[in-house]
């Protein structure tokens, strides 16, 4: 009887956590590990070019320096924020309308499905390629077609102008990810209840009240995923921008991961571009908390509101 | 009693025909050296490199199945974009993994390399007899000044120049002998058409034939935010008179001068010529100019020796294959003609398992017959007397390439040099996209030089 209690003892507590020691120590040395050692590093001077910079501990050096003196790490901070929040937006706008329209008039939602998503399973580097060639100024098929509408002449680069060449490297994006933005929310819609909806036609509400009241509402987890991953997804750019302009014409396309790479992997500054890597990942985690409680926060007020109504 | 003359004399003669023995026996041995015997402790080893893809290491590709069935040594080569061969260089040189036995690598990064005791330097196989082919004498068959700085850091050797690059003027002959081209221009301008000998020429040429209503441009600049742009623009750095530092050699750190009013001056010409190049060229390296001059595309260009086979001799690849001229890049008025010197270089790696089967192959490599067979398949050797064989002198663009040689200027190869680049490009990319002026984008640039060296790079033009 004894010896039943303690292995059932053991299975209960004393296997499970046995159980997860594979996959504890996989995400330590995948994930924990190497954060550890980069954050580690952000306070060194390590560097791979220049001699008599071994790795030395310089205390909040490399911090001082992002903070008071590199202007240029700003100016790709604040681009790639705008970068975020403009495509994020746009690409939620457009795919909440998508969703909705083939929610509501498309039946055969797999054909048109199966076309919207080719964008997004290009791979990045491919996407950078194909727009590389489309906006060619000498022979790509974008600029022509700009020429030909009398929107662009013979002097118009769209890669080669400070101005044009970030809106263009946004559109891009929209282009590649609106698809993605579709699907989730579309799913997010075939799987809502009907009940609200019924119970709100009942009452005799308009569709814009409804799509306000109830659609929203119930989407918001779904949406505040999808924003969450997107979000993520853009500050993190490169491939497409390392492709297309390499950072520039100057450093009007300059983004935070051009940048970081800039440093540890051209200037091998790897102590500074620890710090650098490190502040992507800090905004990154910011961004994951603000979603994160948005979803809780509203998964709270439904819970407190049923309780209210019991 | 021993007679101590005649001990002496044994002695002495014992001596003298040991001498003359060892002598005899070395003159043999080095008669008798050969490829096969001296490979012959490393018959079955592997031997792994690095480079750039561009038809040099194409051309070694090739070269490498006759030095394999006489060594038994496998030559195993991996190719890359110039960045990317660069950065995985690095990264195995810091990792001391040893995944390379020799290593190609633009010179620029010597500094970088020895600082970090990543290196070995090639003197020891060359005093080494097992392994020292008496036939080569990189002393007396390189351009000693091109070995020097290519392949040189702080007085060691540390290998041997695998492409002997510089920049040139390419431009299309065919177009230059048009009898109304002739005219037209000559009516217009005032003097006769002819490869541009100063670059108020150049200017002149390029309006005369940028046609973009045609799709044809007076020339084509390579204002990618990249290499390439900082590349180009120290032809008109240096034709200007000026220069980045003031320093004797590429090992040598000095003031910093990249803000001179010359420096200035060539920047503000150099952004000029955006007016008679195509509307991308900000986006442009060396592969999209090369790859619009071959379409027939552009007049004139400043471009790399090793990209000019690709256009000038490969009728495959190229629509004006037979129709270009090369010449040096042209000077300031009244101001003296120079080019650049750059160069990949084999160096091997501290940490290379296999160093003596790697110098073998290297040595073999030097030799006349494969520089030979590489430079005329796209290489850009670094032998005289390559040069002077009638195969390479029958090539159009052999004499441009031994005149800019003769006229090429050193650039920074110390540890900081990759660094001074990026700076440079990053400023010199937001000027041509009207970001900054000239006078300001070259100041800035002094300013974060001078504190990346230190006290022995102080600025020698002041910024306010």
């Amino acid at each position: 009887m004894r010896t039943n209690r303690i292995i059932e003892r053991v299975l209960d507590h004393g296997v499970a956590p046995l159980l997860l020691v594979p996959s504890v120590v996989l995400l330590f040395v995948i994930l924990l590990g190497p954060f550890l050692f980069m954050v580690w590093t952000g306070f060194t001077d390590l560097h791979y070019a220049l001699p008599n910079r071994d790795g030395a501990f310089v205390g909040f050096d490399n911090f001082r320096r992002l903070m008071q003196d590199d202007p240029i790490f700003w100016h790709s901070f604040w681009l790639t924020m705008k970068f975020v929040f403009g495509v994020v937006l746009v690409e939620f706008a457009f795919g909440l309308g998508l969703a909705l329209l083939i929610f509501h008039y498309i039946k055969n939602h797999r054909f048109i499905l199966t076309i919207l998503l080719v964008p997004m399973m290009l791979a990045p580097i491919a996407v950078g390629l194909i727009w590389k060639l489309l906006l060619s100024g000498d022979f790509g098929m974008f600029t022509y077609y700009l020429r030909a509408i009398g929107l662009a002449d013979l002097q118009t680069s769209i890669l080669g102008n400070p101005s044009l060449v970030m809106p263009a490297i946004m559109l891009i994006d929209v282009w590649q990810w609106t698809p993605f933005v579709t699907l989730v929310i579309l799913a997010g819609l075939l799987s809502l209840p009907k009940e609200p909806f019924e119970a709100a036609i009942m009452d005799g509400a308009r569709p814009l009240q409804i799509f306000k009241d109830v659609t929203l509402p119930l989407l918001r987890p779904i949406i505040a995923l999808v924003l969450l991953l997107r979000g993520i997804d853009a500050f993190k750019e490169f491939d497409k921008v390392f492709i297309l302009t390499g950072g520039g014409p100057g450093i009007s396309t300059e983004m935070l991961s051009i940048y970081t790479y800039r440093i540890n992997f051209r200037d091998w500054d790897l102590g500074y571009g620890a710090v650098c890597a490190f502040m992507v990942y800090l905004v990154v985690l910011i961004m994951c908390s603000v979603f994160y409680k948005a979803v809780y926060w509203n998964e709270g007020r439904s819970k407190m509101a049923g309780k209210a109504a019991a | 009693m021993i007679d101590i003359s005649s001990v002496g004399r044994i002695v002495r003669s014992s001596a003298t025909v040991a001498v003359v023995g060892l002598m005899a026996l070395q003159g043999t041995e080095a008669l008798a050296w050969s490829i096969e015997e001296a490979a012959a402790p490393y018959r079955g080893t592997t031997i792994r490199t690095v480079g750039e893809a561009l038809p040099p290491l194409e051309a070694m590709a090739e070269l490498k199945s006759e030095f394999e069935s006489r060594t038994g040594i496998t030559v195993e080569i991996e190719m890359y974009e110039h960045s990317e061969a660069v950065n995985k260089v690095m990264l195995d040189l810091n990792s001391r993994r040893g995944r390379y036995d020799f290593i190609l690598q633009p010179h620029r990064e010597l500094g970088r390399f020895v600082a970090n005791g990543h290196l070995q330097s090639v003197e020891g196989f060359m005093s080494n007899e097992d392994l020292r082919d008496p036939s080569f004498m990189p002393e007396e068959q390189l351009y000693q000044g091109l070995w020097k700085e290519i392949s040189w850091y702080e007085g060691q050797v540390y290998g041997f120049p695998f492409t002997a690059l510089t920049m040139y003027m390419w431009y299309r002959d065919d177009l230059l002998n048009d009898p109304d081209e002739r005219a037209g221009f000559e009516a217009k301008y005032g003097y006769e058409l002819r490869p541009a000998t100063t670059w108020q020429e150049y200017t002149d040429i390029a309006e005369w034939f940028h046609r973009p209503d045609e799709g044809f441009y007076g020339t084509a600049l390579q204002g990618k935010r990249h290499e390439a742009l900082w590349y180009e623009w120290l032809n008109f750095l240096y034709s200007f008179g000026g220069d980045m530092l003031e320093a004797n050699s590429g090992s040598e750190c000095g003031p910093v001068v990249v803000n001179s009013p010359e420096a200035v001056a060539s920047l503000e010409y150099y952004k000029s010529l955006l007016a008679y190049s195509p509307a991308d060229s900000l986006n442009y390296t060396w592969d999209e100019v090369m790859a619009l001059m071959q379409q027939g595309k552009v007049y004139q260009m400043i471009m790399w020796n090793d990209a000019t086979y690709a256009v000038a001799e490969d009728h495959e690849a190229s629509t004006v294959a037979g129709k270009m001229g090369f010449d040096i890049v042209p000077p300031q008025e009244n101001g003296e003609a120079v080019g650049q010197v750059e160069g990949w270089t084999y160096l091997i790696p501290a940490g290379s398992k296999n160093q003596e089967a790697a110098y073998l192959f290297i040595q073999w490599m030097m030799e006349e017959t494969q520089q030979l067979n590489q430079h005329l398949n796209g290489g850009a050797t670094a032998r005289p007397d390559v040069y002077a064989h009638p195969d390479v002198q029958a090539i159009s663009y052999s004499q441009a390439s031994m005149d800019t040689n003769a006229a090429a200027r050193p650039k920074p190869t110390i540890p900081e040099s990759p660094q001074i680049t990026d700076i440079l490009v990053r400023e010199l990319s937001i000027y041509l996209s009207d970001g900054k002026s000239a006078q300001q984008a070259l100041d800035d640039a002094a300013v974060e030089m001078s504190e990346l060296l230190g006290d022995c790079a102080p600025l020698k033009f002041p910024v306010e």
